[in-house]
């Protein structure tokens, strides 16, 4: 039986995805042989290697919860609040920095935080570039879809009648949220920050316009590529991937959580 | 929709029959504040309630899906509701043990919602709306889910609590047995519309004098055309139960308290007609006059019949009807067999 299906509609799939997965693959494969073990630790040692790593989770991390203090409420009033003028605009709004090229974003933030923006004139004080403040505008503008349309969706396949179940048991919209709406989002929600999350770690672009400086990890790969070639980029490189895989782990345990919760729950 | 004007009274349940699409879940969606209503209002205990938000209200309300929180298990589930600030919490949860004895599902606290039947569910759904004392309680079709002998199980008990709760209550349908099963007060609502709203009892009677409003009951709803008999229990053992209704004795199957009222529902399919008196296995067989006989055109007849203290009718085919000649004001016999009637109510 298998074996007349390899013939036919299988055996198409299997080609193609095999290419897929190698044309995926291969550059991590690759990077193996300009590896060289007796460099890697020293490289890995290099003050601004560790600094652009912690600077880049640190900044992420932070990217992320403001993400989810503003991000959370936004993509609940998206899934909840059907009809209301303007509902088309908003959610083509909520995805500009999805679609946006990471440098054009990084203009417009220019335009909003850059040194002539009136946003500096009334905050003088304050440096909005060239910052950890500059990084995490950047981180945040871009990761904002990945926790927005993840969260929104969440929201959205959790039943109304469990939110109007609990304000007729007495329950105010604020304890409704917090007790009944966003547990049974939890699995998505977390989903999207997760996303986001890697999202701000891997940011490049953006973040070379408003804050070159102090490198986050991304910047310090581009930085040691442009000066030492790929050989001299490979220990942060190698940093990337396993804080990658590390991210994709935890984002396929959720998902598997989201999983179960969703065929547990069908009536 | 509407206008809609309904009164329900201190400890009585009104079953809100009607069709499906005919506005039943919008009512209670209105009482309860899920949806506004245009004009009007709606008042318990006297306290115009219409501007307050849903959560004020003081309405316990059972939709058609148990709708227990699948993040919580039973217990936090059932004290969802529970004000913090409600006094005497060994009070509260001695109150909550009675009533989750009573609902028979004391054992199901510390469980997983996963885990639990449609009927448990639903039993913890009630419990979850009873605890919070609510002034009125509203149920849409919360069975309609269950399987058939769960469902008649659960009316049973449902009518004692609500009897015990004493909380006015307005339960929406449109299964007919559950008129039967539990209600005070019959409301019918048709296109938005209420028809009318009345006793059972005086339903019953327009009913048996072939008031035409009761041809909705009978014809639009697709669920049993039955006779409805109560009687007092005289007997009950070995899951046989004796009942009088009027002069006649009847039996039926289960087991139910000497001296308590049952309501049983039989069938008119399940009702043989005879001529003379015949020694057969059914259990159950009274002397009857025919008032009516209403043909059909798929060849059925409904033989209506006074049995002096109560109106039956059985359903039989054209042919059966010619072999024995029945005619209207003829007398003759109605049996069936104790396992023909199904006890709906019992008080």
């Amino acid at each position: 039986m298998m074996g007349k299906n390899l013939h036919g509609f299988n055996l198409f799939i299997i080609i193609l995805s095999g290419i897929a997965i190698v044309y995926i693959s291969y550059p991590l494969v690759t990077i193996l042989i300009f590896v060289e073990p007796s460099k890697l630790l020293d490289s890995l040692s290099r003050p601004q290697v560790g600094s652009a790593l912690i600077l880049s989770l640190v900044s992420a991390t932070i990217s992320t919860l403001l993400l989810s203090l503003f991000g959370i409420p936004l993509s609940y009033f998206l899934a909840r609040y059907k009809n209301f003028p303007g509902k088309f605009v908003l959610r083509i709004i909520v995805i500009i920095p999805l679609v946006l090229p990471p440098l054009a974003s990084g203009a417009l933030l220019l335009g909003v935080f850059g040194p002539y923006s009136p946003l500096v004139k009334t905050f003088p004080g304050v440096e909005f570039t060239q910052s950890i403040l500059g990084i995490i505008i950047a981180q945040t503008y871009v990761a904002s879809p990945f926790m927005v349309l993840s969260s929104q969706s969440a929201f959205e396949s959790v039943d109304e009648s469990y939110e109007n179940i609990a304000r007729v048991l007495g329950k105010s919209r604020f304890e409704t949220f917090f007790r009944v709406s966003l547990p049974l989002a939890k699995t998505g929600i977390v989903i999207g920050s997760i996303l986001s999350w890697v999202r701000a770690v891997g940011e490049l672009g953006a973040t070379m316009m408003m804050a070159y400086n102090p490198h986050t990890i991304s910047i310090q790969i581009f930085e040691d590529n442009a000066i030492g070639g790929l050989r001299n980029a490979i220990p942060d490189i190698m940093l990337a991937i396993i804080l990658s895989i590390v991210a994709i782990l935890i984002f396929y345990a959720a998902r598997k959580k989201q999983r179960e919760h969703i065929l547990r729950f069908k009536w | 929709m509407g206008p809609v004007s309904l009164k329900v009274n201190d400890n009585e349940i009104l079953v809100m029959i009607g069709p499906t699409g005919s506005g039943k879940t919008t009512v209670l969606n209105v009482i309860s504040g899920l949806v506004k209503p245009d004009c009007g209002s709606i008042v318990v205990d006297g306290i115009d309630i219409t501007a307050l938000p849903i959560e004020s209200r003081r309405i316990g309300y059972t939709f058609q899906n148990p709708t227990l929180f699948p993040h919580l298990n039973v217990v936090k589930n059932i004290f969802f509701g529970v004000a913090k600030k409600r006094s005497g919490k060994n009070e509260i949860e001695v109150e909550i043990k009675k009533l989750l004895d009573d609902l028979g599902i004391s054992h199901l606290t510390n469980r997983r919602i996963q885990g639990l039947s449609g009927g448990e569910m639903q039993k913890v759904s009630l419990a979850r709306m009873l605890v919070t004392k609510p002034k009125i309680i509203l149920m849409d079709e919360p069975f309609s889910h269950l399987d058939i002998p769960t469902k008649r199980k659960l009316r049973l008990e449902l009518r004692r609590v609500l009897r015990r709760q004493a909380v006015p209550t307005i339960y929406v349908t449109h299964f007919e047995d559950d008129v039967y099963s539990l209600a005070d007060s019959v409301s019918l609502l048709q296109n938005g519309m209420i028809k009318y709203t009345d006793r059972l009892e005086s339903m019953l009677i327009r009913r048996q004098n072939n008031n035409p409003t009761f041809g909705f009951l009978s014809n639009t709803l697709s669920s049993i055309q039955g006779n409805y008999l109560e009687g007092n229990v005289i007997n009950s053992k070995g899951g046989l139960t004796t009942f009088n209704v009027g002069s006649h004795l009847l039996e039926a199957l289960g087991d139910y308290s000497v001296g308590s009222k049952i309501g049983i529902l039989v069938r008119p399919e399940d009702i043989i007609l005879s001529r003379e008196v015949v020694k057969t296995s059914a259990r159950n067989l009274v002397k009857a006059k025919v008032a009516e006989i209403t043909s059909y055109d798929v060849g059925i007849v409904d033989v209506h019949m006074i049995v002096d203290a109560f109106h039956i009718t059985s359903r039989i085919t054209e042919e059966a009807r010619a072999d024995i000649s029945i005619s209207q004001g003829d007398d003759i016999y109605a049996i069936f067999k104790a396992s023909s009637p199904q006890v709906v109510r019992e008080e």
